[in-house]
């Protein structure tokens, strides 16, 4: 050999090697699987260790990737697939997919599907909710979220209110509740607050089909729910702003008397409010129909892994009764295998009952390539614009309508 | 040119032996530096979707024509102008008041000048974390003690009002990067020999006449240097405000590396960011050329 060539792949092998895959044994398979859990604490470790041991040729290598909002995990994820450095499998989201699809990332996966067991103990509407616009099934369900509406159970007491079921009464009961230093309604018009806009417009009539966000009814519902900090002033004025950190801690500390989120919080108010505090799905609007959203979250096997049923088998462990109860305590939300779901002690009952009762009209945003970016950056900028007074609310429906339809 | 001279009276070899040593120097920098730029110049040229790489189009200037329709970019731009002088023109003032103060002799100067560098050694996402719950609505510390002074009657959403936003951000930016100028300038102070002021004092000068005649002019190159580094760095820094507002409400604290990074980063437009960040680089190359110009006249003297 000689030298130059010596030096190149000496070079070479000396770069590639930190990226190699650990050869462990023979006929070992690894699987690189990306998660992101609220709490970094929390790891997967102990769910390994338990797939490790009885599946002897396979090895987990788990990365956990920072969520920032959603859009950080996206983006390093999609950098990664790219870059052809992608994961063999990772936990994902539906609004997701037609990107995936665009950029032919996933395979079909109902053949494995089709042997494994577990599939009859996810309920038929969440395989539905999970298909991609083919019909066939790229995701593999792992956990979910409804969003509801915290309420504080002691102040609408003393105002002689009952929880509010439809958009009048919920509008009556955050008047009512505004006094003092405290605001009736913690509304979210920072990052991720579409789902406290969703109940409202789109339950109250606009969609995502063309025209959809540009008919009377919607641009009715969004000037309603813009008034609701224009003129009925019912949120605090940090409101534009607030995320997920300042809704949570304003009700936690009194300063609200509703909000809206998932049980993924529950635990953390109940320590701080106890029993002042309950939730029901969100108000309906004047047709009786109603949206909030299914926040959803799968596993999916990347079409470029080499280690196609490995994954498989590893993302299908983690959705299985048992193992998919151990993972939701590290995530805090609720567990998709319905023999998981029915001993569920690990957040108060009344939270979880009001998760299941807004389950029939969840949904989740629309399959379309353009969804992340609406909700990383159109909506935040036009919501808040609209609810500084700086455009009109149908300004705001036009730039949404726009963005979806050109 | 002397140098130039002598070369082309030696012999091609030795003259090119310079060169050799820069070599790896200059491979690690293009490696690092001048590819990426060039890819970046590349995409700038390009409609490029990140999760749609095979539909990649050429579109020529068809990036820079959108970007100047693009009522956003001229927001960010304005911005920006506000963000880079407000930031660097009171980081600079504070800087020098700090240094001026650290330069006298008291008895806990040692921790005095250890505790200034506090905000400087601080992570920007600690910081921007940090004001946020500083200034927040309900719960922050601020409107507590403006409330307990009287000097406002009712909390303010400082973050969450258009006109306020943009200014609380820069506060916390001028608080963490003031100790950058305090210490530069401060080394700069030390380096005036104390000769200038017993004359100055001997000649009658005030205490102001002696900052204005004799310590100014004296760290004048310190200054420049200084207001030059951190001009650029404050004009492509973007985390504080990632962090705090995320560029809202509205457009309210859009600045213009901020805007790229959203562009590339949530809409995955790499084509259109890529242009957004050549613009902004084609901006500073004005202020980057007069610091290596600076530069290199003290290697040359």
């Amino acid at each position: 050999m000689e030298r130059r060539t010596f030096i190149k792949l000496a070079g070479a092998s000396a770069l590639a090697s930190p990226l190699a895959r650990p050869a462990i044994a023979q006929g070992t398979t690894t699987v690189r699987w990306w998660y992101h859990f609220d709490n970094p604490q929390h790891s997967p470790a102990e769910l390994i260790a338990k797939f490790e041991a009885a599946n002897p040729g396979i090895k987990v290598q788990a990365e956990s990737i920072p969520w920032g909002g959603g859009n950080d995990y996206q983006t390093r994820l999609f950098a990664a697939l790219v870059a052809g450095n992608g994961p063999d499998c990772a936990m994902v989201r539906l609004s997701w997919a037609a990107r995936f699809q665009q950029m032919k990332a996933l395979s079909p996966i109902d053949d494995l599907i089709a042997g494994w067991d577990g599939r009859s103990d996810i309920a038929d509407n969440i395989w539905k909710i999970n298909r991609g616009a083919d019909g066939k099934q790229y995701y593999l369900p792992l956990q979910y979220v409804v969003l509801y509406l915290y309420y504080r159970q002691d102040l609408l007491e003393q105002a002689g209110l009952k929880p509010p079921g439809t958009f009048d009464e919920f509008r009556a009961a955050a008047k009512a509740l505004t006094k003092g230093d405290v605001s009736g309604f913690g509304l979210r018009g920072g990052a991720g607050g579409f789902d406290h806009w969703g109940p409202f417009v789109l339950g109250g009539g606009a969609n995502f089909e063309k025209g959809g966000m540009v008919s009377d009814k919607a641009l009715a519902a969004n000037r309603w729910f813009v008034d609701l900090t224009v003129k009925d002033k019912v949120v605090p004025a940090s409101a534009p702003t607030d995320s997920f950190r300042q809704i949570v801690d304003t009700f936690k500390a009194g300063r609200t008397a509703m909000t809206i989120h998932h049980v993924g919080s529950a635990n953390e108010i109940v320590g701080v409010l106890g029993d002042k505090v309950s939730a029901v799905p969100v108000p309906r609007g004047p047709d009786g129909k109603g949206w909030t959203y299914f926040g959803d979250e799968s596993n999916a096997v990347f079409a470029a892994s080499k280690a196609r049923e490995a994954a498989f088998k590893w993302c299908a462990f983690l959705s299985t009764a048992e193992n998919n109860v151990v993972l939701n305590k590290f995530t805090g939300q609720l567990p998709i295998a319905t023999s998981a779901a029915k001993d569920w002690t690990l957040h108060p009952k009344r939270f979880v009952d009001a998760s299941a009762a807004s389950l029939p009209f969840a949904a989740s945003l629309p399959d379309s390539p353009k969804t992340p970016d609406f909700i990383a950056r159109i909506w935040p900028a036009n919501m808040q614009r609209a609810l500084l007074g700086q455009i009109q609310p149908d300004e705001m429906m036009r730039a949404i309508e726009q963005h979806f339809h050109g | 040119m002397t140098s130039l001279t002598l070369a082309h009276r030696q012999p091609l070899g030795r003259s090119l032996t310079p060169f050799w040593f820069l070599l790896p120097a200059i491979l690690v920098t293009a490696g690092v530096v001048l590819i990426p730029v060039a890819q970046t110049a590349w995409l700038s040229l390009q409609d490029y979707l990140l999760y749609d790489p095979d539909n990649a189009r050429f579109v020529g200037l068809g990036n820079f024509a959108r970007i100047a329709r693009d009522e956003v970019f001229w927001i960010s731009l304005g911005q920006s102008f506000i963000w880079i002088i407000g930031v660097v023109g009171l980081q600079f003032l504070l800087g020098l008041a700090a240094a001026l103060l650290l330069n006298q002799s008291f008895w806990w100067r040692g921790l005095a000048r250890s505790l200034v560098i506090i905000p400087w050694a601080l992570p920007s996402v600690i910081i921007g974390l940090m004001w946020t719950w500083m200034y927040d609505f309900n719960l922050g510390v601020i409107n507590d003690i403006a409330m307990r002074l009287g000097l406002i009657a009712a909390p303010i959403a400082w973050l969450a009002r258009p006109d306020t936003a943009l200014y609380a951000i820069m506060l916390a930016l001028i608080w963490q990067g003031f100790p950058f100028f305090a210490v530069t300038i401060l080394a700069g102070l030390q380096t005036v020999p104390a000769e200038l002021y017993e004359a100055a004092e001997i000649d009658g000068a005030t205490a102001r006449q002696q900052l204005f005649y004799v310590t100014l002019p004296s760290i004048a190159d310190v200054i420049a240097t200084a207001l030059l580094l951190r001009t650029i760095w404050v004009a492509n820094s973007l985390d504080v405000i990632l962090v705090m507002t995320g560029g809202g409400p509205g457009y309210a604290t859009h600045t213009l590396p901020l805007y790229a990074f959203l562009r590339a980063s949530s809409s995955m437009e790499f084509g259109y960011g890529a242009a957004l960040a050549l613009i902004l680089t084609a901006m500073l190359l004005g202020v980057v050329y007069l610091y290596v110009r600076r530069a290199a006249r003290g290697i040359e003297t």
